[in-house]
């Protein structure tokens, strides 16, 4: 069985103060809908990709909730996996089709995080650690400043390297419309914005955003004979600890080597042969990180290719990394990110991604991670 | 959220690291804190190998920036978690202590 993705949507990610989160939800789908051309009867099923609507909104049982507010007669589920959120819910979405119930599904993200205070918010957000995490006091900025630390010692990488990350991610955002920053920084900018978490900086420190994405995904040949219809040719999730000190390593993160590896077994193809890719930069350490997990560069070695514009719009020769602009510039409304990576890769390789078009783009990859990188989610998609 | 038996029960289980001594594997100082912590940022978050192989978390207490290396040698403490939330149970529990 093949699955289509016959639409996709983002809204804008940004501080939307006047926009609740039905109206984002509502805006996602119905522009995915539009994509597809389907009306919203032939929906079988919503999976919705949610992490902080309990601890934050007091509002659960999003499935009823959204189905509701969207008017589908559909069945209807939340997933929750912290930052990895949508893309489980696109996995559960996925497997559901595979598995015949359902011939055509949506799969939806959507967080609303600015209608609350920033320490409230980090510590709904610690809800994805383990409770000796939360005692220390840590955050998520501190748990990747850790990993940032062990990677440094190990491998030599610089705060430079890491700053190259947000200064490339930056420049893609300026080219995306509905990116929450337009801005492009420098190296300089990024060193002397405040220190959050040492070595981390604020400008190392993908934002709080609101936003929401819908991708609508099918097993329905006909809805799929549309020129742009994209292929989902492996979903795969894998798990960790949930803390980092029940981890072997601190310089990488081990579920997302599993869920890349089994991802590419799948489907037969290599790191090489990825045009494009969306990968998880929660903080600019995480882009390094997923960038040698997945196996895209030896372990070490993808800090100075990124720095050198080896996967850049523009100076990059094989593979773009995060031409959304990436959660650092596109934006990290977290349950929302792991759909709108892959609806961006499928504006990608329809050749529908205007100023921030990369060229003969036919595979992509996205990579999702939630927590610390407790959870991992990778899909590769082809034309 | 937290409650008097989750603190109850947490005790019983930090019971068996006190007094354990390890060393510093990776840190960060946290300088943007959640709420109830904000009094005592800045502060050190650790992971620390205790003797024996096992890893744990922990906020380091009495520290300089000298004491912020690798390998740096520290002890479990008991200590105060952070401000009492809206139960009123004051949280207890570990810090790592350098030594």
């Amino acid at each position: 069985m093949k699955i289509y993705v016959t639409g996709a949507a983002t809204t804008k990610f940004g501080e939307l103060w006047a926009v609740s989160p039905r109206h984002l939800a509502g805006e996602a789908v119905q522009k995915a809908l539009a994509d597809a051309s389907l009306d919203k009867k032939h929906i079988q099923a919503l999976f919705v990709g949610n992490m902080l609507s309990g601890m934050l909104g007091g509002q659960e049982h999003l499935g009823a909730f959204f189905a509701e507010e969207l008017g589908l007669s559909a069945a209807a589920f939340k997933i929750e996996g912290a930052c990895a959120s949508g893309g489980l819910a696109l996995h559960n979405a996925v497997n559901s089709v595979l598995s015949g119930q359902y011939e055509t599904v949506v799969a939806l993200g959507v967080e609303k995080m600015t209608d609350h205070k920033p320490e409230d918010v980090a510590v709904a957000l610690m809800g994805a650690g383990s409770d000796e995490e939360r005692q220390a006091g840590a955050t998520f900025p501190g748990l990747y400043a850790i990993l940032a630390r062990a990677h440094m010692k190990e491998f030599g990488t610089t705060e430079e390297d890491l700053a190259a990350v947000a200064v490339k991610n930056h420049f893609h955002a300026s080219l995306n419309p509905n990116a929450q920053f337009h801005s492009s920084i420098t190296i300089e900018q990024v060193m002397h914005s405040s220190c959050i978490a040492d070595p981390l900086k604020l400008l190392d420190c993908s934002p709080i955003s609101d936003g929401a994405a819908a991708v609508i995904i099918t097993s329905d040949k006909k809805q799929a004979t549309r020129k742009n219809s994209v292929q989902i040719i492996a979903s795969t999730v894998a798990t960790d600890t949930l803390g980092l000190a029940e981890r072997r390593s601190l310089t990488g993160l081990a579920a997302t080597q599993t869920a890349g590896k089994k991802a590419f077994r799948i489907t037969g193809i290599t790191p090489a042969d990825i045009d494009v890719a969306e990968v998880h930069d929660c903080f600019t350490i995480a882009e390094i990180l997923a960038m040698e997990d997945l196996g895209f560069y030896k372990k070490g070695k993808a800090a100075g290719a990124i720095a050198k514009g080896e996967t850049r719009l523009g100076t990059s020769k094989n593979l773009v990394v995060n031409p959304s602009g990436g959660l650092k510039g596109c934006g990290h409304p977290v349950g929302a990110t792991g759909i709108k990576q892959v609806a961006e890769i499928v504006e990608q390789l329809r050749g529908r991604a205007a100023d921030r078009q990369v060229k003969n783009a036919n595979i992509g990859l996205t990579h999702n991670v939630g927590g610390s990188g407790a959870t991992a989610v990778v899909h590769i998609l082809k034309k | 959220m937290n409650s008097p038996v989750k603190i109850w029960r947490n005790q019983q289980r930090i019971a068996g690291l006190l007094a354990r001594e390890g060393r510093i594997v990776s840190w960060t100082i946290v300088r943007v804190p959640p709420s109830g912590f904000s009094g005592l940022a800045p502060y050190p978050v650790a992971i620390v190998e205790l003797a024996g192989g096992k890893r744990i978390t922990a906020q380091l207490v009495d520290w300089s920036e000298k004491d912020l290396a690798f390998g740096r040698k520290v002890k479990v403490v008991v200590r105060r978690i952070s401000d009492p939330p809206t139960e009123g149970v004051i949280p207890y529990g570990i810090k790592a202590k350098p030594l």
